[in-house]
């Protein structure tokens, strides 16, 4: 594939956009530079959600800072406490019950469900498909049931604490039960919507070949998550966390980079979701789900990293008397903005949007205090 | 209850704008509209995204400070009779973000929302259940039926 | 005597088109809830809601200062919108064939035309919040570009209305004018006469070719998905309307239900020889193939994204080739 060259010599027109756009979920402004309708070069300016976690965090007691972590993000808030919280565990050396990391693990794939459902219903409400995005919404509805009936709350669930789950997100024979039933409902919605979407020639004309990300771009922009695997490298975290050690899964990629490729590859893997939901069902093992029996004491910065629905996250704190110091969070969509600009590159202002939404962007994680050093 | 009476009550456009909170409360907003599940179009609340059409403003988020004068400029270009929704504790109050340095303000937080626009009603929860947003919506019908 | 038939005219063209509007102002209604909220599997809103009650909400809105260079014609855009929909349907009653220059298709596409060039000057003029205005700052040291030209969203909305007037608009067209080829002469009156003699257009090869192309033309010029590229959501968010507040947004709402209605009427004069004549059964006729194209518009919009320009133009040069067509067809 032939590499995209910004002209950004030549700059007939600018179109600004955000910060409150009907294509966008979050407050961000980006700015096309546009020629006869096609992007030249884009500029996204991160900044508008700046809240300053990291500083709140700093010298809360850990407990307090892990659920902080959760108001990162509305989308990924069960991946933020449970990485915060494996920071810290790694750090104290606290050892996990079983059934406390297979919770852990229905959550984080339900939550994948979720965050790749909104994905593909927003996906198709900026191609304007308001129907087929309906119908993920219909679908995601479940999974936000299940993520309620499992935390007690729809959005913010709190799930992971240090050293396991609450006790409140302990799973019974009935709410297993339902978790198993509702993964035969949405695998069936789901094939449905694939087969569906694949089959609607309008759709997939509409967006292949749009906003190529090549592979050799997207590893040096250093793209993580789905985003990168829709370029054709399979890297995927999960296969190196001790905590999915005991499942079975398969990395899904996909080979071109577009849009099609992402959205095909947001679906495929929502299935390897299921898929792990229904061993961790199967499998999951009696037992406590909270190990209280750890001591605190100060710790070196200690770091964590796993995979979240949209890439990799990165924690990093040390511990000083019970107390958080030297927070570092790094959200996946600090590292995808790069290719978010790239693969507007070329492609009708129309599809502008679409381009930056296939990359998955989740701008209020990544509103963090942040120093790039060029080198 | 007139004809004005009437057909303000019966066709509400809704525009949202996000401060800057964490997400949450935009997409179950966005989600209680679009979704088939909750469909707020059955009580007549349309989405707009043209602060021109728009008679209620809902507003998520702790203002930051890049989002104030945004907002304060959606809000001037909403033609009465306008209401303004804030949605969420962080439009609320702040949230978890406010007074984060205890007695010393954060720069960074310019909100609440009351601080910015005048608020008719307030949907509290962290994130809001959509079924809150639609009731809260529907709860402004009176202010909208008396304004001029 | 004369003046008699002419003052009977009048009246009966007007209540035409009074009947003809307030049935058009169920029609936006009839789309939003029996089409598309029963294929997405919800209950969707009131029928009256999105056609009637929405524009009276807005009638009794505020009237704000119009963000626009010349805020005077801004504001007279949609009322000479309505006037020439209003126009177009007079153009259609029995009434008016006595008027050759009104009643013949030169003064259709002629007005057709103004409608199109409204959208241009609308999205020219308007200055909306939304995108440069919105006080951000982003020209700044070490921003990419600190000299650019910067132009509103609405600019490229109206851009692209130019453009569909040099193309986009040739299949609605060349579907007009196809009913010539059998009946000779530009004038409805002789349309309807022919047709009435020797059956529909419609019922012809080359009748149902061109009211395929009529039915994509009528498509294009409502600017509904996916032809709706001048008022793109995920770009341009409403295009031409986006400074429209209180009368003049109720002005352009009603425009697009009278718009969609006329445009049946259009087409069952054109295609099946029956105008609007109130005092007959037959303007039942023509409310039901109005309601008939907006049920099949619902339909196809539902089910498709909105094309940018890469789509758009095979899709027009392929309906213009199926134009062409018909119109070969019908001269053969």
């Amino acid at each position: 594939m032939d590499e995209k060259v910004p002209r950004s010599k030549i700059i007939e027109t600018e179109i600004p956009m955000g910060t409150v756009h009907p294509a966008a979920l979050e407050p961000y402004r980006v700015r096309f530079f546009v020629e006869d309708e096609i992007v030249q070069e884009a500029e996204i300016t991160i900044g508008v959600n700046h809240r300053g976690i990291e500083r709140i965090m700093e010298g809360l007691p850990v407990e307090k800072a892990n659920a902080l972590t959760e108001k990162i993000c509305g989308i990924c808030s069960n991946s933020h406490i449970w990485n915060s919280c494996r920071t810290a565990e790694i750090g104290l050396g606290i050892e996990i019950p079983e059934r406390a990391t297979y919770i852990r693990v229905i959550m984080g794939e339900l939550e994948r469900l979720h965050s790749h459902f909104l994905y593909l219903a927003h996906g198709c409400e900026v191609l304007s498909h308001e129907t087929f995005s309906m119908r993920v919404f219909y679908l995601r509805e479940i999974v936000m049931e299940l993520l309620a009936m499992i935390g007690g709350n729809r959005v913010q669930y709190g799930c992971s604490v240090l050293g396991g789950v609450r006790p409140r997100c302990d799973l019974d024979e009935a709410k297993l039960l339902r978790l198993k039933e509702d993964m035969d409902k949405i695998e069936e919605g789901l094939t449905g919507f694939a087969n569906r979407f694949i089959a609607d020639s309008i759709v997939m004309s509409r967006i292949t070949g749009i906003g190529v990300l090549p592979q050799k771009q997207a590893i040096e922009l250093a793209v993580t998550g789905p985003t990168l695997r829709a370029t054709g490298v399979a890297r995927d975290l999960r296969t190196t966390m001790f905590e999915y050690d005991n499942f079975d899964f398969n990395v899904i990629t996909q080979p071109d980079g577009d849009v099609k490729s992402n959205l095909l590859m947001r679906a495929l893997e929502s299935f390897e979701s299921i898929k792990i939901i229904r061993q961790a069902i199967a499998n999951i093992p009696e037992g406590k789900v909270i190990n209280t029996d750890w001591e605190m004491f100060d710790t070196d910065i200690t770091e964590s990293y796993i995979e979240v629905p949209r890439g990799t996250l990165y924690h990093s704190y040390a511990l000083e008397s019970g107390r958080v110091r030297h927070c570092v969070i790094r959200t996946p969509s600090m590292a995808n903005i790069g290719a978010m600009q790239y693969a507007c590159i070329g492609d009708q202002i129309t599809d502008a949007q679409l381009c930056i939404v296939q990359c998955d962007p989740c701008f209020t994680c990544t509103d963090r205090a942040i120093e790039i050093i060029r080198r | 209850m007139g004809i004005k009476g009437f057909s303000r009550t019966k066709a509400i456009h809704v525009m949202l704008v996000y401060t800057g909170g964490c997400n949450g409360c935009d997409i179950e907003i966005v989600n209680s509209i679009l979704s088939p599940r909750f469909d707020a179009e059955q009580y007549n609340v349309f989405l707009t995204w043209n602060p021109r059409e728009a008679d209620v403003l809902v507003v998520t988020g702790p203002v930051t400070h890049l989002n104030r004068k945004p907002l304060e400029e959606i809000y001037n270009a909403i033609p009465n009779p306008k209401l303004v929704v804030a949605a969420g504790s962080c439009a609320l109050m702040g949230g978890v973000y406010k007074n984060c340095y205890g007695d010393i303000q954060s720069e960074e937080i310019e909100g609440p929302v009351e601080n910015i626009i005048p608020v008719n009603a307030k949907i509290p929860g962290c994130a809001v259940r959509p079924q809150d947003v639609l009731a809260g919506v529907v709860s402004l019908l009176p202010i909208l039926l008396d304004a001029d | 005597m004369f003046s008699n038939v002419i003052i009977y005219s009048v009246i009966t063209a007007a209540i035409t088109v009074i009947v003809c509007f307030i049935v058009s102002t169920l029609l936006p209604g009839i789309e939003r809830k029996y089409i598309h909220a029963r294929i997405q599997q919800r209950i969707g809103p009131l029928v009256i809601s999105p056609g009637i009650l929405a524009p009276i909400k807005f009638m009794f809105k505020e009237n704000v200062k119009v963000e626009s260079p010349v805020p005077g014609l801004y504001k007279a855009l949609p009322i000479i919108c309505f006037i020439v929909v209003t126009c177009l349907l007079i153009a259609l009653t029995p009434q008016a064939f006595a008027i050759p220059a009104l009643s013949s298709l030169v003064a259709i596409v002629g007005l057709l035309k103004v409608e199109e060039i409204c959208y241009v000057l609308m999205g020219a003029l308007s200055k909306s919040v939304m995108s440069v205005r919105m006080p951000f700052p982003d020209q700044i040291k070490g921003a990419a570009h600190n000299n650019s030209n910067r132009s509103f969203i609405e600019d490229i909305s109206s851009r692209r209305s130019l453009r569909m007037i040099t193309y986009g608009s040739f299949p609605l067209y060349l579907a007009l004018f196809a009913p010539i080829t059998q009946s000779r002469s530009i004038f409805l009156a002789d349309i309807v006469a022919y047709q009435q003699a020797h059956g529909p257009y419609l019922f012809t090869v080359s009748g149902a070719i061109a009211a395929i192309v009529f039915f994509i033309g009528y498509m294009i010029i409502l600017n509904e998905y996916p032809f709706s590229i001048i008022k793109a959501k995920s770009d341009v968010i409403e295009g031409p309307y986006m400074e429209y507040a209180s009368k003049y947004r109720a002005i352009v709402y009603l425009t697009r239900g009278f718009f969609m209605l006329v445009l049946g009427v259009l087409f069952s004069v054109l295609f099946l020889g029956i105008p609007p004549v109130i005092t007959s059964v037959n303007i039942l006729i023509n409310i039901l193939v109005a309601l008939v194209l907006v049920f099949m518009m619902g339909i196809m919009s539902a089910f498709s994204p909105v094309f940018t320009n890469r789509q758009l133009l095979p899709t027009i040069l392929g309906t213009t080739l199926l134009g062409i067509l018909a119109i070969a067809l019908g001269v053969l």
